[in-house]
């Protein structure tokens, strides 16, 4: 199953949300759309869904044309940021309600619900209202009823973003495990681009309405098309120093290095995370953010350099990539 | 700390206390009075042991026609009336909580004026029509000015309660497959039912309570709503005035509406403050 969007443009009054958006994904392949707040990601969400209608373009789901099918009919399975839970429906009656709408009876439809409830792990929940459920649990009942759906396509709305850290980091296996492994196109809306790294086949990176840049994570984190894709793409985030031409010169963290040789810094300020550290140095181009393990000594003067293919150069004025004759990347 | 705290408290159960008075004193006057003689009722002498008599009851409900008569009119009419209002507001409410924040605050704004328009001076006008249509002398056809008179409150209401749905919900629902019909019966419904508990007691109470439409478009006595029912006790002699069978009506007429109110006693409070914290 493939899910491609076309020329998508869509505006809320006389702002305009969307520019000429064009996406396909592919037969079981998951698309993050990671962007900040306000790009657009959630309305073109919204679009495929159908709950939206697009000003112009055309959605298509196995190339039959969307754009005038309604939500009810498009069989879309939908995780909302706000998992969107009946509140007066019991965690049974939350994934019975479709079903029993769409006509899906006796045993057939119990034994289905049985075994999800198995699989997420929430048959002790299965009586309780969604106000009684933590927040892992909700989103658990969420996915349920989106992969009871049937559905063509998986739309996914930052369904983690209202979990705490380690929640989170338990869930996308699950997540992975459910619904990245058939063949439905995934469309995995977050903020996080770490999310997106660990889940996504490729990234979309969206900004003001457009797509900046889309490829695989390992494409996006050392080929990034645009300095703002390379400071989306990363944490910390890639150093940015002024270069000759009026080029900006980007260095990754990581890719910096102890060096005698190299160009001398000061500590700013340290944060040790365990198995890694973060030095913030002041240099005489600027500031620099170093990643490197979390043992090593680094006293207050040191001196770093980095490899020349390591380095990315961007137009100063627009932000687009200039590429190196020397630059390799694997 | 304390002391200024047992203070208060002190001060407010006195406060309250008072407003409980202020508002239950001519209840229980009328409570005390529907079971006091109607000789004791003028003559403070008479000992306390020979004050009390239930004729004033007996004799409500042996005239003709008997009271309970006004009492099932009124609560045909105001069921009727009350029905009709939510199955016309309830879906009107859903559309218009659709609809775009600039549309909806027109339209607002018109509702709200129709609703805090004088229906009083509406009915002569109101007379005209019953008189053209032949509604006069008909207990259903009151339904039909009840029901136009308390739609804007209703419309009002029950619009704040589908606006407080969250919009996901819907979506949701609308993602399930589920039709316009199924998502109002499953989903909507069930979730603006303190709303609607709420609004059809006050829609109820109107109807209960409406006193000018229903003197002028009943005339005959066995069709008599409550109200009108009750003035003509209370007008039914030039020599003396019926206070004991007057307060005997008023101990009938309030228990339908007290029965009411305990039995959603739960839905109406969520209703009211739900409408409250959305402005």
């Amino acid at each position: 199953m493939t899910l491609s969007l076309n020329a998508i443009t869509k505006t809320f009054g006389s702002r305009t949300i969307l520019h000429n958006l064009d996406l396909s994904v592919g037969n079981g392949e998951c698309v993050a759309l990671l962007g900040p707040s306000g790009c657009g990601k959630s309305t073109a969400l919204r679009l495929i869904a159908g709950l939206d209608q697009p000003d112009s373009g055309s959605i298509s789901i196995d190339g039959a044309e969307m754009v005038d099918v309604p939500a009810e009919d498009r069989r879309i399975g939908m995780v909302f940021q706000s998992y969107a839970l009946f509140p007066h429906l019991s965690v049974r009656e939350n994934l019975e309600l479709g079903l029993r709408m769409r006509g899906s009876h006796g045993a057939a439809r119990d034994q289905r619900i049985k075994t999800i409830l198995e699989v997420l792990q929430l048959s002790h929940q299965a009586h309780q209202r969604p106000s009684q459920l933590s927040g892992g649990q909700r989103q658990r009942v969420a996915l349920a009823r989106a992969l009871l759906r049937d559905p063509l396509v998986y739309l996914l709305d930052e369904p983690m973003s209202n979990l705490d850290a380690q929640l989170r980091e338990e869930l996308r296996p699950e997540l992975k495990r459910l619904m990245l492994g058939g063949s439905q196109p995934v469309v995995y809306v977050t903020h996080d681009q770490q999310e997106a790294m660990a889940l996504a086949d490729r990234i979309a990176v969206m900004r003001h309405g457009r797509i900046e840049q889309i490829g695989t994570p390992r494409e996006l984190y050392h080929h990034p098309a645009t300095s703002f894709v390379a400071q989306f793409i990363g944490r910390p985030q890639m150093n940015m120093l002024n270069a000759d031409n009026g080029r900006t010169l980007g260095i990754r963290p990581e890719d910096l290095r102890l060096d005698p040789n190299g160009i001398p810094c000061q500590v700013e300020s340290r944060e040790w995370h365990g198995a890694s550290q973060l030095v913030l140095l002041r240099c005489e181009r600027g500031q620099l953010r170093l990643v490197c393990a979390g043992d090593q000594h680094i006293g207050e003067n040191p001196h770093v350099s980095w490899l020349k293919t390591s380095e990315h150069f961007f137009d100063g004025q627009t932000g687009k990539r200039i590429d190196n004759q020397s630059f390799r990347f694997d | 700390m304390s002391m200024s705290r047992s203070w208060l408290a002190s001060r407010h159960a006195v406060l309250v206390t008072l407003l409980l008075i202020w508002s239950l004193a001519p209840m229980a006057w009328q409570l005390i009075s529907s079971f006091t003689s109607s000789e004791a009722l003028v003559n403070g002498a008479i000992p306390f042991e020979q004050r009390w008599t239930l004729i004033h009851y007996r004799e409500l409900l042996s005239s003709d026609p008997p009271f309970w008569r006004y009492l099932l009119n009124s609560t045909v009419v105001a069921g009727v009336s009350t029905v009709l209002t939510l199955v016309l507001a309830v879906p009107a409410a859903y559309v218009l909580a659709q609809l775009p924040l600039r549309w909806r605050r027109g339209i607002r704004r018109a509702v709200m004026a129709a609703a805090l328009f004088p229906y009083v001076l509406l009915f002569l006008a109101l007379l005209e029509l019953a008189r053209n249509f032949q509604l006069g002398n008909r207990l259903f056809a009151l339904a039909l000015p009840y029901s136009a008179l308390a739609m804007p409150l209703a419309l009002l209401l029950l619009t704040a309660a589908f606006e407080g749905l969250p919009k996901d919900l819907d979506d949701a629902a609308r993602l399930e497959g589920l039709t316009l019909r199924q998502r109002l019966r499953w989903v909507m419904l069930p979730l603006i039912a303190p709303a609607s508990a709420s609004t059809a007691i006050l829609v109820f109470l109107f109807a209960w309570n409406e006193y000018p439409i229903a003197l002028t478009w009943l005339s005959r006595s066995d069709l008599l709503t409550l109200p009108v029912a009750m003035a003509r006790i209370a007008g039914s002699s030039i020599y003396s005035i019926p206070y004991g069978a007057y307060a005997a009506a008023t101990v009938l007429g309030a228990i339908p509406l007290l029965l009411l109110v305990l039995l959603f006693q739960r839905q109406i409070v969520s209703g009211l403050t739900n409408g409250a914290i959305k402005g």
